[in-house]
């Protein structure tokens, strides 16, 4: 559609009152008008779930994909077109669950992609089912006798796959969240932005009140660009303790920055091939 | 017939360059001034296991292999056992008297030493392949310089020695032919003035063609037969400037896929079934959010892994009901190599047209089988301009991504452009983008989707080809995709007037634009390489057209001509 004003608010969200999202849908604002970007300079990629639903409240060129893809999806948007800012949106479910190859492989690649992860541990849309990050022995509609399995930490598989910038926020700070998902745009490379994120219908373990008890901000002289300091902080989530900030930070090239065919510009915007007669000379 | 041709086939194990020595073969002929279709067989194994590779080379281009042997050549004794049974009186058999001697052969044994001349000229063990090929050719009566031209040019990469010992080889087997075999030389009416061809695989065919289409983006996972798509367009990236993409699996493959194309450039997958499969819910989103793509399926012998190097038709039913809900989608299928260059660019302008997914299917037959094709006709198909359909750059007033048209389709922005924003949505949305429940844009959105391919029927829609004369035939052939060669070779065959009808748009299919190919007297008969007739359902389900009689053939193995003509005569005797 055309918007004069261009503006980044889209249709009143319908997500539950104090759900996280709303202050996750905030910073995310926030931290593009910071940049004052419109919603024609950028593309967001919503992944299904409550947390995709942002599709139709923020405005922007956007793919709401099918579940567990907006990763995988995003990696072709930027590739396609490196001029535009990339921001993939997605619960944990998505991201780590569904899509988890994808994480692990777009880690790899170090993308040049913003990834805001909406960690509430359940499966919200669906009404509550057991996510990936839930804890051990977390009683669900899907796990009525507590989970089996240990949760996924999603800063340590971040760190280790590749990643060269991880951070995590938590919903209830928000001027933190946007100036980290703000940092996380500006950074060069895959961005990983895990946001602490309570599912007020769905989740009473992992409420405000549980996060507020075990969030922990980093210390002053943390140095993210320190892998083995960052591997520490990462492993704390195993304990049941939430580092806030930002955790790892390293410069390595993109994959974009790699590929010798976009030096001239983005794909997009280059002149057809024409030469192809060519190429089959090659086969005489 | 007054057509020439010879028939040649080469076989050892896997590992003694018999690919090589076969691929080798079809550009001796080629540059000779003949038509060639060449057809390999292997094993699902790297090392150990039988390869095997012949050539059919003819004065006019052969559309499938033959059966009987014109000259076998041994490089093991499974050669001889496996293949024996398609030789006759006039047939070489050429083996090395050190590996085993042929007992009771119909045909014309000739011991070539081969072990004995690797160890005179103190040669590499691979290289009997090459003293093989030199033989082969003085065989066939080619000549010796276009031999040592293509040697040289083969291992010129390697360096002058690699190029000495080989071409040593090559002429050391040609002159033992014309020392020892000359009076049992092949003829053929070889040419030096003849225009330039490429030897081509579909697989090949495919790769040009979207190279010429100006594909920009091409991911896919590594899947037999749709393979060497992907490290033929990969090599080509410095000249092309298309990005290749080996992806983390088909479903980051097709998402990748369905990225690249929002944002604006001409993407495509390729795979086989098992990695279509995976695809398949994102053929879907494809569908709702109405995002070009164009899909390469190569299909074998399923269900599951079934017969990986093998081939088989057996996939038309289920792409054409790939995907959930209703959308709309086309699939061609091209006949052969030239119509695969062809097809494979109007894919990509259907895809953009109609803002859809468009599945260009081969399989294994076609995606491995190389046929000559002249560079002049190449250079013809290739210069094709291109259609985007209604991909606009600036944006108009009030824009509505999913625009309510007469046609079904919607102008489609190019994302960035400055002034507008929409989103390719996998929910039902309303005609601004945005998701809705609501039953009238819901109506409205899945019957403009629908209209699409009405458009599409009306405009670009081709109801087949006809070959041979349907008013007279007593016999009309009905096939699709790669049975189209070999129906052609067994036409030439059968001394009984027969037609054929060939279908490249095998989905959708109209009844209106078809009824009047089947208001014919001769018998129709379906020719197909699967075991339940796939496209003869998909006729019957889309027009009410039923084809009763069938040839079927699903062992892995394409059809030879012979066995078409020999199940027409056979229907022909049971029902007399």
């Amino acid at each position: 559609m055309t918007d004069a004003s261009l503006d980044f608010a889209g249709f009143t969200p319908t997500w539950c009152g104090g759900c996280g999202n709303w202050g996750i849908g905030k910073a995310v604002e926030m931290a593009l008008k910071k940049q004052n970007l419109t919603p024609d300079k950028i593309a967001m990629l919503f992944d299904i779930g409550c947390s995709g639903n942002m599709n139709d409240f923020i405005n922007a060129y956007a793919m709401h994909t099918l579940h567990g893809r907006a990763l995988a999806t995003a990696v072709g948007v930027k590739i396609a077109n490196h001029s535009l800012p990339v921001l993939v949106t997605g619960g944990d479910g998505a991201l780590y669950g569904e899509g988890g190859n994808h994480f692990l492989h777009a880690c790899r690649g170090n993308h040049d992609l913003t990834v805001i992860v909406h960690d509430n541990s359940v499966y919200g849309l669906t009404t509550g089912q057991v996510s990936p990050t839930a804890h051990k022995g977390h009683k669900s509609k899907s796990t009525p006798q507590g989970t089996i399995d240990r949760p996924v930490n999603p800063l340590l598989l971040a760190l280790t796959q590749g990643a060269t910038f991880i951070a995590q926020g938590f919903t209830a700070q928000l001027p933190q969240l946007a100036e980290m998902i703000e940092a996380g745009m500006e950074h060069k490379g895959l961005a990983i932005i895990n946001v602490l994120q309570p599912c007020v219908t769905f989740n009473k373990v992992n409420t405000y009140a549980y996060y507020l008890k075990r969030i922990q901000k980093l210390d002053e002289n943390y140095d993210p660009t320190d892998y083995h300091a960052a591997l520490k902080i990462a492993h704390l989530p195993m304990e049941e303790k939430f580092p806030l900030g930002i955790i790892y930070k390293t410069d390595r090239p993109t994959y974009q920055d790699e590929l010798p065919q976009l030096e001239a510009g983005p794909l997009v915007h280059q002149s057809p091939f024409t030469n192809a007669g060519e190429l089959a000379k090659g086969w005489r | 017939m007054a057509r020439k041709s010879l028939l040649w086939k080469t076989g050892g194990l896997a590992g003694q360059g018999v690919m090589t020595t076969g691929l080798s073969m079809s550009k001796l002929a080629t540059r000779s001034g003949a038509y060639v279709f060449d057809y390999a067989e292997y094993p699902s194994l790297v090392q150990g296991g039988h390869n095997t590779y012949e050539v059919l080379i003819q004065d006019t281009q052969p559309t499938a292999s033959a059966w009987t042997l014109d000259c076998l050549v041994c490089l093991n004794e499974d050669t001889f056992n496996l293949h024996q049974h398609r030789l006759d009186e006039k047939s070489l058999l050429v083996y090395d008297p050190a590996d085993f001697k042929p007992e009771d052969t119909v045909a014309i044994p000739l011991a070539l030493p081969l072990k004995e001349l690797l160890a005179e000229l103190k040669a590499n063990t691979i290289m009997v392949n090459t003293i093989a090929l030199g033989a082969s050719w003085a065989l066939l009566s080619g000549n010796k310089t276009i031999l040592e031209t293509l040697i040289t040019e083969q291992f010129e990469r390697k360096g002058t020695e690699v190029v000495k010992q080989n071409s040593a080889c090559a002429l050391a087997g040609y002159d033992y032919v014309l020392k020892h075999f000359q009076k049992h030389m092949k003829n053929f009416p070889w040419k030096t003035d003849a225009p330039a061809q490429a030897v081509l695989t579909g697989n090949d065919a495919f790769s040009l063609g979207a190279a010429a289409a100006d594909c920009k983006f091409y991911a896919a996972y590594p899947m037999t037969p749709a393979s060497s798509v992907l490290s033929t367009l990969a090599a080509w990236q410095p000249q092309t400037e298309m990005i290749v993409r080996h992806a983390e699996d088909e479903v980051g493959v097709v998402s990748e896929a369905l990225g690249a194309s929002f944002a604006g450039v001409r993407s495509c997958v390729g795979t086989s079934g098992g990695g279509f499969a995976l695809m398949t819910e994102s053929l879907s989103y494809a569908g709702i959010a109405e995002i070009p793509l164009v899909l390469f399926l190569s299909q074998r012998p399923g269900p599951a892994t079934g017969l990986p190097t093998w081939t088989e038709q057996g996939d038309l039913l289920f792409a054409a009901h790939a995907g959930h809900g209703d959308f709309p989608k086309i699939i061609l299928a091209p006949g052969d190599q030239e119509e695969m260059v062809e097809l494979t660019q109007t894919a990509f302008d259907l895809a953009d047209i109609y803002q859809t997914p468009v599945i260009v299917m081969s399989d294994k037959f076609l995606s491995e089988s190389h046929a000559s094709v002249s560079l002049d006709s190449i250079e013809r198909i290739v210069a094709r301009v291109q259609n985007r359909g209604k991909n606009i750059t600036e944006t108009p007033e009030n824009y509505l991504r999913y625009q309510v048209t007469d046609d079904g389709i919607s102008p489609r922005l190019i994302p960035g452009v400055p002034g507008a924003f929409y989103q390719a949505n996998s929910y039902e949305h309303s005609e601004d983008s945005h998701t809705t429940e609501d039953a009238e844009d819901r109506t409205n959105q899945a019957e403009k989707r629908a209209r699409k391919l009405a458009t599409f029927i009306e405009n670009d829609y081709e109801p087949c080809a006809v070959y041979g004369d349907l008013e007279d035939a007593e016999i009309i052939f009905v096939s699709w995709g790669s049975t189209k060669g070999p129906v052609s070779m067994a036409r030439e065959m059968l001394e009984m007037k027969t037609s054929h009808l060939h279908f490249s748009n095998v989905y959708p299919l109209d009844e209106e634009a078809l009824k009047n190919f089947f208001k014919h007297d001769g018998e129709y008969v379906l020719v197909e390489n699967n075991m339940t007739g796939q496209f003869g359902q998909l006729l019957r389900q889309q027009t009410g057209i039923n084809i009763e009689r069938k040839i079927l053939k699903y062992d892995g193995r394409a059809f030879y001509p012979e066995e078409i003509v020999a199940a027409i005569l056979q229907q022909q005797g049971e029902a007399s």
